[in-house]
């Protein structure tokens, strides 16, 4: 009887073992996943680029140095690998992509042609998508280093070889820029 | 974090439902034990998993094939990205931030603006929008209407619905029963004369009031989960504006969709039975006021 009782016990412990490893390793999957998507929809974006670059030279010649920004951006955009990197360039490229917007609100005629209405179509789902699969990262990311340092899976995080992860943080002047209150 | 924000919001109807799905499973329990002692073990142990089974193989169909049959019974036409490119832009948004898989996306030709989502499991999901929303929602409003249906799917709404109905169901149909066993065959045969009188008619009260109990017990559910749904939007789209600004374009929009059947009302992102409901008591959806009330207290913590 009390033979049983410890072969039960012991396959519970090995059970609970065994979902705090995969659990772990799943957390740490996702997070990966999550990262390859938001590559997938960053090159989306730099793919889109010279379409849009080459439509808003037709009628607006004379923004050279907006062109070159955005040209800049999205070659560090194509060459930028680790979290780190690849959020600096991105959020190079999104402020360089406002820049070449806010040139073409000047330019009536370029606003009005329908291969720049479907590119800007094309360029603000595209920049939803980049959002959201930061978002879903993030997400991610928190639940993996929540369960990295609380009991009982972070007993397992060094057996599993699954670390904190880093966040996607986008440098993004626009975000700093608080209201001022004045009393 | 405050009481209101999202995530709070998602744990406490979480709750809710189990606690109302408990409910329902004791009320069950309390049906199968007034039927024992009101017509003893033998007629019960045979009636009780009879009127179980009968339910669970209805509702099981429905609940396995419920994309291929809601497609039937609400006319909506399966579309494809070439048909609506933008929509499709904007569900591809809500699908990234939801981590899902892509669902199927269906249309009802209908002049009132109206959703649904549906399917067994996120892997055959199916979301249909009318004609009608398409036309007055905004990008931002489609955005709250698209991640309140994801939300459905990423919460398993249609088994919630399924188990409640399953449980509704057989109570039903147990009650049912033994009421025309009371009026036709004289019952209490097999039963212990000795049984306490009192314990008797609390059985009957039981046996009559528990349809009413369960179906009360099944329209909270659905009103928790459609309160969960906008939680859970906002959780994906972080922008709880867009969704009520859509809920205020259907609180102001009094027309209803034509819908074929009254079976699938509880699946719209607005109830088409508004008008007709008795009372809050027996609505699958919660007032729509209270949800927009709800958001607007998640846009004031800025989330």
């Amino acid at each position: 009887m009390e033979i049983i009782i410890a072969l039960a016990v012991l396959g519970l412990l090995v059970l609970f073992f065994i979902a705090q490893y995969n659990r772990l390793i799943r957390l740490n999957i996702s997070v990966d996943e999550s990262f390859a998507q938001i590559e997938v929809q960053l090159k989306r974006r730099t793919d889109l680029i010279p379409n849009l670059v080459e439509t808003v030279k037709g009628y607006a010649k004379h923004e050279q140095g907006t062109f070159d920004a955005v040209v800049n951006a999205r070659a560090k955009a194509t060459t930028a690998s680790g979290v780190a990197d690849v959020a600096a360039a991105d959020g190079m490229l999104t402020q360089a992509l406002r820049g070449l917007l806010a040139v073409a609100e000047a330019y009536p005629d370029l606003k009005a042609s329908s291969n720049f209405l479907s590119l800007q179509e094309e360029l603000s789902t595209t920049e939803n998508k980049v959002a959201f699969a930061r978002q879903f990262y993030n997400d991610n990311v928190r639940n993996l280093n929540t369960a990295v340092k609380t009991i009982p899976t972070s007993f397992f995080a060094g057996f599993a070889k699954v670390t904190e992860r880093e966040f996607y943080e986008v440098e993004d002047p626009q975000d700093r820029n608080v209201p001022k209150v004045t009393f | 974090m405050a009481a209101n924000d999202f995530r709070a919001q998602e744990s406490a109807n979480k709750g809710k439902t189990y606690f109302l799905l408990a409910s329902m499973g004791l009320l069950t329990g309390l049906v199968a034990y007034a039927a024992l002692t009101y017509f003893g073990a033998g007629t019960s142990t045979f009636m009780v998993p009879l009127a179980v089974g009968i339910s669970l193989i209805g509702v099981w169909g429905s609940y396995y094939g419920s994309d291929k049959l809601v497609l039937k019974m609400t006319g909506a036409k399966l579309i494809q990205r070439e048909d609506n490119p933008e929509l499709f832009n904007v569900i591809e948004e809500v699908v990234i931030a939801s981590g899902l898989p892509m669902p199927q996306v269906a249309i009802v030709v209908d002049s009132a603006p109206n959703a649904f989502a549906t399917g067994r499991d996120p892997d055959h999901a199916l979301i249909a929008f009318t004609t009608r929303i398409l036309e007055v929602m905004d990008r931002d409003e489609l955005q709250g209407v698209i991640a309140h249906e994801m939300a459905h799917v990423a919460n398993r709404d249609t088994l919630v619905s399924a188990v409640a109905a399953t449980t509704a169901g057989a109570i039903a149909i147990l009650s049912d029963f033994l009421m025309r066993m009371m009026w036709f065959g004289g019952g209490r045969r097999d039963r212990d004369s000795s049984a306490n009188p009192v314990l008797l008619i609390v059985s009957l009260f039981v046996l009559i009031l528990a349809p009413i109990a369960a179906t009360l017990l099944k329209s909270a559910i659905s009103r928790r989960r459609e309160s969960l749904a906008d939680a859970t939007a906002v959780s994906f789209t972080r922008n709880p504006a867009g969704l009520r600004k859509a809920l205020e374009v259907l609180a102001t929009d009094s027309t209803v969709v034509h819908q074929k059947s009254n079976a699938v009302a509880h699946i719209w992102i607005e109830s088409p039975l508004d008008g007709k409901a008795v009372s809050k008591m027996f609505s699958t959806h919660p007032p729509i006021e209270e949800r927009i009330a709800t958001l607007r207290a998640m846009e004031s913590l800025g989330n």
